[in-house]
C-alpha cells in the first residue's frame, strides 16, 4: 500500500514523462507481481484517494462557487488519475479479472460525469486500455458509450488530443461485433445512443478528429440499421459540414481538404438508407447557381457520383432521384464554361448508366436504362440543330450512350441518325464542326467500348455481335467525304479547322472495328473505303511535289500533320494504304527532274521522304482481319520492307556531275535513315528499352546468311513475304531483332553497292549519311552479335564477300574510308579486339601517311576520326591479339617522330603537315579520353616541338586543344571508352608544365607565346573545374594574351584571342575575384581588341596579307562585350567607377555594331554600365 | 489605379503572335511530328562537301551582317509597357512597324541617321501619350549609338493636341528636364522594365 502511494505521489510530483512512465511500469510490475490479488489492486486504486477526495470538495466547490474550482488540484488530480491510466498502460492485458475491469469501467466512466476538468483526459486513456483487456465484457463497451455521452457540452472544452483518445475508443467499440450487437440488443433498431454521441460531438471542428469522427458516422450508418428518424439526425450532423473546408496552416497536420472531403464523401455515400436526403441536398446545393464556387460544385458532383456507385439496390435508391438529377445537371454542361465542372458532370451521368446496367455478374432490367437514355435523348435532341448548344447537347449524349454497351446498343443508330440529319442542314461553318466534332467523340468511345469488350459482362460481347452497322457504314460517303469534298475547295482557315477535324474522323472511321461471330473483330470499312480515304490523305501529303511552288499557296501546316496522324492511324490497321501511299509518292517523285533541282522541290522531297518514313515506321502496325484477301502474311516489319524496298529502286534520282551536291540522292537515302531511327523509337517504346536490349543479343552470323540469300532479297520480302516474318506477333520482341537483322542487310546492301559504285553518285555527303546510318544499325547490336557477325573485318572489307582481302578499297572514290568510320563507329570495344594485332589491319591504318590528296582537309578529317576512334576503342593485354599492348605505343610513338621531325628539319609542306597533325592530334585525342598511359610518353615530344623555331611549330600549339575537346565520334552511346576524369588528367599533364614556359618573362619570347596558344588552346576546351587550382597563372597569361598581340600571323592570335576571351568568360562567371587586380588591362585590353577587331579597321591589324577568318573577328568582339558587360555585375563600384565614362562611350558606339546579335550584347553591356554611377 | 480611372478603359489588344516579328519574315521551319530527326537527317550541309578545317568549328555560321532596321527598332520599343495597361506598346499597337521610318535607308555604320517614331495612342485625348513618347525616347537613346537622331512624335491625326505633345518631345531640355524628375522617371523606369535586350 504504501508503494503505491509513494509512487503515486511521486507521480504526481513528477514532470518528466519518461520518470513517469517509469513509475507507473513499476506499479503495473507489482501488481502483474501478486497476481492481480484484490488487495494490491485496491490498495493501488487507493492510492489517489488523497487527491481523488478534494476533488470531491472541489466539486462541491465548484457546486456554489461556479467555475472557480482549486486551479492547482486540477493539475495533480489529473496526473493522480494519470498515474491509474498510465499503470495500466504497461499492465499484461491479461492480468485484471472481470470483476475488477467492471470496477476500473465504472470508476473512470464515473469521471465523465463527476470530474470533467480533471479527469477526462486519464480516465479516456484508461477506458482505452480497458478495452483492450482481456476482462472486457461487450456490457461494458455500452456502459462505456453511456458514461462518456454524459460529458454532453463540455467534451468540446477538452483538448483535441483527449477528444481523439475518446473517438479513436468510440470507433474501437462500435466496429466490435460483439460490442455492436450488444448496442444493438440494448437499443433496438433505432440505435438511440447514437443520437447521445451525435449530441456529444457535433461542435468538433478539429480535422485530425473529424476524420475518425466521420468514420464513425460512416460505420454507424453502414453497419447499424438505423431507423429513419435517427438517419436523418445523422445526416444533419454530417451535413451541417458539407462542403468542407480547411484552413491553411502554418503548422501542416499531415491531413488535406481533400482528406476531408473524401471522409464527409464516405459518410455520405454509406448507405442507400440516406438516398432520400442526400441526392435532394446535394442537388440544392447545385441550383443555388452562381453561389456556388466551381471547387464546392465539383465536390457536390464527385459526392453524387460516390452516392450512385455505392449505393445498393438502385431501383429504390437511385432510379426515383435520376429525373431530379439530370434536370439540375444538365445545365451544368449546357451552359457551364467551366472544365472541371463538365468532366465531373459528365462523370455524374456515365455512373447513372453505368449503375443502371448492372453488375459485371448481374444485368439489371433494361427499361431502367432505356428510360434514362431516352430522358437524356429526348432533352438533347432539339439541341443538336441549335448552333450555340450542339456541342454541349452532343458532349451529354454521346456520353451517356457510350457509356456501356446495352446504352450504346440502344440509341446509338438514332444518335448517329440524328446527328446525319443536322449535317444536311447545318447553320453554320462552326456547326458543322461541332458536329463533326461530336462524331468524332462518339467514334472515339466506340472504338474503347470494342476493345474492352472482354472486360464486361460476356452479354456485352454478345450484344456487339448483333450491332447493326448500315449506320455506321454510311458515314464516309454521307458524312466525312461530302464535307472534305466541300471544305477542300476553299480553303480558309474556318474550312481548314473544319478538315482538320475530319481527318481526325477518318482515323477513327478507319480504326473501327467489328465484332465477328466467332468473336474476333475485323475492319468495319471496307478495303474500298480505306482505300479512298487514303487517297485523300495521300493526296494532301504528296501536294509539294504534285503542285508547282506557285500552285501550293501555303496552307495551314497543321492541317497536313493532322493528315499525317491520321494516314499513320490508318496504315497501322489497313496496311495496303501505306503501299499505296509509297506508290504514289515515289510516282510523284520519279516524274520530277532531280538534276536540277530547285529549293522548292528539294523541300517537297526531304517532307515527303520523312513522311513516309514517319507515317509507316513510327509505330507497329497491328494485325487486323480486313477484307482484302492477300496471298502474303503481314508482318509487323511490312512497312520498313516497303519503304526500304521503295527507297532503293528509286535511288539515284540522279547522276550529278563533280562538285554538285546531289542533294536529293541524299534525301532519299535519309528517308532509309529516318525509317530506321522512328522504327527504333517505336521498338523501345513499345517493347520497353530492357526488352530491346536483350533483344539485340544472338550469336548468329548474320552476314554469312545474307551471303546465302538471293540479291533481290527485300523485293521478294516485299511481294511475297516471308514466313519467319509473317509469324511475327506485333508485341513479341522478337520483332525488334528480326528488325536489326534486316537494318544491318539494308546497310549490307548498300555498302557494297558504294564500294562498287560511281563516283558520281556516290559523293562525300551520301557516304557520311551511309556511315551514319552504318553506325546507327551496328551500335545496337550486341557485343556477342557483333563479334559473330565479324563486323570489325567489314569495316575495311564493306561487306564484300569472304574472298576479297580486307584493306583492298574496290572503289577508288576518296570519301570512302567514310564507310569505315561507320562501322567502327558503332562497335563495341570487345568486337574490335581482331583488328590490333601487331602490324595489323588498325596499326596499318593508323600509321598512314599517304593518299591524302587531293582533298587534303577533308581526307584528314575522315582519317582523323577514324583514327580517334581506332585509338580509343582498343583493348591490349593477354587473351587479345595484341598480348603486349604495344600496339597503340607503336603508333602514338610513330607519330611523335614525324611531328619532331617536321618540327625540327625543314622539308614538310605546312600544308601536308597541318593535315598530318589533325590526324595525330585526333588520334592521340582519341587515346587520352581512355587515359593510356603512353600519351604521356608523346609530351615531351608536343614541348620541344612547340618550342622549336619551325613554321610548323604554331600548328602544333594550335591544336593541342583538340586532345580534349569534346569529339563527335567519341560519344558513349557509340561504345567509345571515356574515363570520367580524362579531361582533368590531360590538362595536369599537358597544360600544366607548360606555364613556367609560357611565362612572358621566359626565354624566347615567341616560343613563350606558342606555349601560350598551346595553354589557351587547352583550357579553352576545358570546363572551370579543370583548371580551377590555376586560375591565378592563367589569368596572367590570359593578361599578357590581350594587351601583347604583337608577331605571328593574323589569324593565329586572332584564334587565340578567341580562346583567351572564351576563358574570361568562364573565370567571371566562376571566380571572378581572380581578376580584380587585372580590370584597367582587361577593360583597356578589351577595348582595343573590340576596336581591331571592327570590319573597318581590319587593315590595320592585318599582317601578312591574310586577314582574320571573319567569323573569329565577330566572336571576338561578341566576346569582349560579354566580359565587359559582366564585369559590372561582379564587382563592386568603386573598382568600376574609373572606367565608367569611357566605356560608357565605347559601348554606345558598339550598339551599332554590324552584327545583330553582338549588338544585343552591347546593349546588354551598356545597360550593365549605366548602372555604374 | 482603379478600371473606372483608366483613360482608355477597353483597349483593342494584339496577340502575340499577331506582332511582326523578325521569324515570320524567315522561311517557314519544318515543325511536323515527323521533322524530330530532322537535325540527323538533313543537317550535313558542313560536313564532307565543304571543307572543314578543324579550328574553325562552324560556330557563327548563321551570323551574317545585318544592318540596324526598322524591325529591330520595332523590338525594341514595342516591349515596352503601357503605363496603365499589363500590356506593351506592341500589343496596344501604339508602335507600328511601318510607323518607324529610318533615313537614309542604306546608311554607313558611322555615318549619321536618323529615326523617326510616330506613335499612335489609343485614343485621341489621351494625356499619357507625352510619357509614352518620352519613354519610347529614353529607350532608343539608351540602344543605339550616338550616330543616331531620334524623333519620336504622335502620328498626325492621332492625338487632339499632337503639336503640343510633338513640341514637347522634340525639346531636348524639357526631355532632359522630366528625366530629372524621380516621379516621372520612376514611371519610364517601370515601363522598360519589359525591355529584354
Amino acid at each position: 500500500m504504501a508503494n503505491f502511494k509513494d509512487w503515486a505521489l511521486q507521480y504526481v510530483l513528477s514532470d518528466e514523462e519518461p520518470a513517469q512512465r517509469e513509475i507507473a511500469a513499476k506499479a503495473a510490475k507489482e501488481i502483474e507481481s501478486s497476481g492481480a490479488s484484490r488487495t494490491v489492486v485496491g490498495n493501488w486504486a487507493a492510492s489517489v484517494q488523497p487527491w481523488m477526495t478534494r476533488a470531491q470538495s472541489d466539486h462541491d466547490d465548484q457546486m456554489d462557487d461556479g467555475e472557480d474550482g482549486g486551479g492547482g488540484d486540477i493539475i495533480a488530480r489529473a496526473k493522480a488519475l494519470g498515474f491509474l491510466a498510465g499503470t495500466l498502460e504497461t499492465l499484461d492485458r491479461k492480468l485484471l479479472k472481470t470483476d475488477q475491469v467492471v470496477f476500473l469501467v465504472g470508476f473512470f466512466g464515473a469521471m465523465f460525469s463527476y470530474d470533467h476538468k480533471a479527469g477526462i483526459t486519464a480516465s479516456a486513456k484508461a477506458l482505452r486500455q480497458l478495452y483492450a483487456m482481456k476482462g472486457f465484457k461487450p456490457d461494458m463497451g455500452v456502459k462505456m458509450i453511456e458514461d462518456v455521452s454524459k460529458l454532453k457540452e463540455d467534451f468540446r472544452l477538452q483538448t483535441a488530443s483527449t477528444r481523439l483518445g475518446i473517438y479513436e475508443l468510440f470507433l474501437g467499440l462500435i466496429q466490435d461485433p460483439a460490442v455492436s450487437s450488444e448496442l444493438q440488443h440494448k437499443y433496438g433498431s433505432s440505435c438511440g445512443f447514437t443520437v447521445d454521441l451525435l449530441q456529444l460531438c457535433q461542435n468538433e471542428r478539429d480535422p485530425r478528429n473529424l476524420m475518425l469522427w466521420f468514420k464513425i458516422i460512416a460505420v454507424l450508418l453502414a453497419d447499424y440499421s438505423t431507423s429513419t428518424e435517427v438517419t436523418e439526425e445523422i445526416f444533419k450532423a454530417v451535413s451541417a459540414y458539407f462542403p468542407i473546408s480547411l484552413r491553411s496552416s502554418a503548422t501542416p497536420i499531415g491531413i488535406t481538404a481533400k482528406d476531408l472531403k473524401g471522409a464527409v464523401r464516405a459518410c455520405f455515400s454509406a448507405h442507400q438508407r440516406l438516398s432520400t436526403l442526400t441526392f435532394p441536398f446535394l442537388m440544392q446545393k447545385l441550383d443555388q447557381g452562381d453561389a456556388v464556387t466551381v471547387a464546392v460544385k465539383v465536390d457536390i458532383l464527385k459526392t453524387t457520383k460516390a452516392c450512385i456507385e455505392q449505393y445498393e439496390n438502385p431501383q429504390t435508391s437511385v432510379v426515383p432521384h435520376i429525373e431530379k438529377i439530370w434536370n439540375s445537371l444538365k445545365y451544368e454542361v449546357r451552359n457551364g464554361e467551366v472544365k472541371e465542372t463538365i468532366e465531373a458532370t459528365l462523370e455524374v451521368l456515365q455512373a447513372i448508366a453505368n449503375k443502371l446496367d448492372g453488375f459485371k455478374t448481374q444485368k439489371l432490367d433494361v427499361s431502367l436504362l432505356k428510360s434514362y437514355v431516352d430522358l437524356v435523348f429526348k432533352d438533347c435532341r432539339d439541341d443538336l440543330a441549335n448552333p450555340t448548344y450542339t456541342k454541349q447537347a452532343g458532349l451529354l449524349l454521346m456520353t451517356v450512350i457510350t457509356s456501356n454497351v446495352r446504352a450504346y446498343m440502344l440509341e446509338s443508330a438514332s444518335f448517329v441518325g440524328c446527328i446525319r440529319q443536322n449535317f444536311r442542314q447545318p447553320k453554320s461553318p462552326s456547326h458543322t464542326r461541332d458536329l463533326v466534332l461530336i462524331l468524332n467523340s462518339f467514334l472515339k468511345a466506340r472504338l474503347e467500348l470494342v476493345r474492352n469488350r472482354s472486360q464486361g459482362h460476356p452479354e456485352d460481347e454478345k450484344q456487339l455481335k448483333t450491332e447493326p452497322r448500315v449506320h455506321l457504314d454510311a458515314l464516309f460517303h454521307d458524312v466525312y467525304l461530302g464535307i472534305w469534298t466541300a471544305k477542300a475547295n476553299e480553303p480558309n482557315s474556318e474550312n481548314i479547322e473544319i478538315l482538320k477535324q475530319v481527318t481526325q474522323g477518318l482515323a477513327l472511321l478507319a480504326n473501327q472495328q467489328v465484332v465477328q461471330q466467332d468473336g474476333s473483330s475485323s475492319l468495319l470499312c471496307s478495303g474500298k473505303i480505306c482505300s479512298e480515304i487514303c487517297t485523300l490523305l495521300t493526296q494532301c501529303l504528296v501536294k509539294g511535289l504534285t503542285l508547282s511552288s506557285n500552285d501550293n499557296t501555303a496552307n495551314d501546316a497543321t492541317f497536313e500533320e493532322e493528315a499525317l496522324l491520321a494516314l499513320r492511324s490508318l496504315v497501322m490497321v489497313y496496311t495496303p494504304a501505306y503501299e499505296e501511299f509509297v506508290r504514289r509518292a515515289t510516282t510523284e517523285i520519279r516524274s520530277r527532274d532531280w538534276e536540277n533541282a530547285s529549293s522548292y522541290s528539294l523541300d517537297a522531297l526531304k517532307s515527303v521522304v520523312s513522311r513516309l518514313a514517319f507515317v509507316g515506321c513510327s509505330q507497329i502496325p497491328s494485325r487486323v482481319a480486313s477484307d482484302t484477301t492477300s496471298s502474303k502474311s503481314l508482318s509487323p516489319l511490312q512497312h520498313f520492307i516497303t519503304l526500304t524496298t521503295a527507297v532503293l529502286e528509286i535511288f539515284p534520282l540522279s547522276a550529278p556531275g563533280p562538285g554538285t551536291k546531289a542533294l536529293a540522292n541524299s534525301y532519299a537515302i535519309a528517308g532509309i535513315h529516318a525509317a530506321l531511327l522512328f522504327f527504333r523509337d517505336a521498338c523501345t517504346a513499345k517493347y520497353q528499352p530492357e526488352a530491346v536490349v536483350s533483344y539485340s543479343k544472338s550469336d548468329k552470323n548474320w552476314i554469312e546468311e545474307f551471303g546465302q540469300l538471293p540479291d533481290d532479297w527485300l523485293q521478294k520480302l516485299q511481294v511475297s513475304g516471308d514466313e519467319t516474318l509473317g509469324a511475327l506477333n506485333e508485341d513479341d520482341p522478337e520483332v525488334y531483332r528480326q528488325f536489326l537483322r534486316l537494318s544491318l542487310y539494308v546497310v549490307r546492301h548498300l555498302y557494297r553497292t558504294a564500294s562498287s559504285g560511281t563516283q558520281s553518285i556516290w559523293t562525300g555527303r551520301i557516304l557520311g549519311q551511309l556511315a551514319d546510318i552504318a553506325a546507327l544499325v551496328i551500335r545496337n547490336l550486341g557485343e556477342q552479335l557483333q563479334i559473330s557477325c565479324n563486323l570489325a573485318h567489314e569495316a575495311f572489307n564493306f561487306f564484300a564477300g569472304p574472298q576479297t582481302q580486307p584493306s583492298k578499297h574496290i572503289s577508288t572514290e576518296p570519301f570512302i574510308e567514310l564507310l569505315t568510320r561507320g562501322v567502327l563507329e558503332g562497335l563495341w570495344p570487345g568486337a574490335m579486339v581482331n583488328l590490333y594485332n601487331p602490324g595489323g589491319i588498325a596499326e596499318k591504318f593508323l600509321c598512314n601517311t599517304d593518299g591524302l590528296e587531293p582533298f587534303l582537309g577533308l581526307q584528314s578529317d575522315i582519317r582523323a576520326s577514324i583514327g580517334s576512334i581506332l585509338a580509343n576503342k582498343y583493348k591490349g593485354g593477354p587473351s587479345t591479339s595484341d598480348p603486349e599492348s604495344q600496339t597503340v605505343k607503336r603508333v602514338l610513338g610513330f607519330w611523335g617522330e614525324q611531328i619532331n621531325k617536321a618540327t625540327t628539319s625543314d622539308g614538310t609542306d605546312p600544308k601536308i603537315f597541318q593535315a598530318l597533325n589533325n590526324i595525330a592530334m585526333h588520334i592521340v585525342a582519341g587515346a587520352a579520353a581512355r587515359q593510356d598511359k603512353a600519351v604521356i610518353d608523346l609530351i615531351p615530344v608536343f614541348q620541344a616541338a612547340i618550342g622549336s623555331e619551325h613554321a610548323n611549330s604554331e600548328t602544333v600549339a594550335r591544336s593541342l586543344g583538340t586532345l580534349v575537346k569534346d569529339s563527335e565520334v567519341l560519344k558513349t552511346d557509340n561504345h567509345a571508352v571515356i574515363r570520367r576524369f580524362n579531361k582533368q588528367w590531360a590538362y595536369s599533364h599537358l597544360a600544366k608544365p607548360l606555364y613556367p614556359l609560357a611565362s612572358p618573362s621566359a626565354d624566347g619570347a615567341s616560343a613563350a607565346m606558342r606555349y601560350r596558344t598551346a595553354i589557351l588552346s587547352i583550357v579553352s576546351n576545358c570546363p572551370f573545374n579543370v583548371y580551377e587550382a590555376d586560375v591565378e597563372p592563367l589569368v596572367r597569361l590570359l593578361i599578357t594574351t590581350l594587351t601583347d598581340r604583337s608577331g605571328l600571323s593574323q589569324r593565329v592570335p586572332s584564334q587565340r584571342l578567341v580562346s583567351a576571351l572564351e576563358i574570361l568568360v568562364e573565370i567571371l562567371s566562376n571566380e571572378p575575384d581572380a581578376l580584380k587586380g587585372h580590370l584597367k588591362a582587361i577593360i583597356s585590353g578589351g577595348m582595343k581588341i573590340y576596336e581591331e577587331c571592327l570590319p573597318e579597321n581590319q587593315d590595320e591589324v592585318k599582317t601578312g596579307g591574310k586577314a582574320a577568318p571573319r567569323r573569329n573577328l565577330v566572336m571576338a568582339r561578341k566576346l569582349v562585350l560579354q566580359v565587359l558587360g559582366a564585369v559590372p555585375k561582379k564587382f563592386e563600384e568603386r573598382y568600376l567607377l574609373p572606367y565608367s565614362l569611357q566605356l560608357q562611350r565605347m559601348l554606345g558606339l558598339s550598339c551599332g555594331d554590324p552584327v545583330r546579335e553582338v549588338r544585343q550584347i552591347a546593349r546588354f553591356a551598356r545597360g550593365n554600365w549605366l548602372k555604374v554611377v | 489605379m482603379q478600371k473606372s480611372d483608366l483613360e482608355n478603359a477597353n483597349p483593342t489588344i494584339l496577340n502575340v503572335s499577331q506582332l511582326p516579328s523578325r521569324e515570320q519574315k524567315r522561311a517557314i521551319a519544318r515543325h511536323g511530328p515527323d521533322s524530330s530527326y530532322d537535325h540527323l537527317l538533313f543537317s550535313r550541309e558542313s560536313s564532307s562537301d565543304t571543307p572543314s578545317v578543324s579550328e574553325n568549328d562552324g560556330r557563327f555560321e548563321h551570323v551574317f551582317d545585318d544592318a540596324l532596321d526598322q524591325q529591330e527598332i520595332y523590338d525594341l520599343i514595342s516591349t515596352v509597357s503601357d503605363p496603365e495597361h499589363p500590356h506593351t506598346l506592341g500589343e496596344l499597337n501604339v508602335v507600328r512597324l511601318p510607323d518607324i521610318h529610318l533615313t537614309p535607308p542604306q546608311r554607313d555604320p558611322r555615318g549619321l541617321a536618323t529615326v523617326l517614331v510616330e506613335l499612335t495612342p489609343t485614343i485621341n485625348h489621351c494625356s499619357l501619350a507625352t510619357v509614352i513618347g518620352l519613354a519610347v525616347r529614353f529607350r532608343l537613346e539608351q540602344a543605339l549609338p550616338p550616330n543616331y537622331r531620334i524623333d519620336v512624335r504622335m502620328k498626325e491625326g492621332t492625338h487632339a493636341q499632337d503639336e503640343q505633345v510633338n513640341k514637347q518631345l522634340a525639346d531636348k531640355e524639357r526631355v532632359a528636364a522630366a528625366l530629372e524628375n524621380d516621379s516621372l522617371q520612376s514611371v519610364v523606369n517601370t515601363m522598360l522594365k519589359t525591355c529584354i535586350v
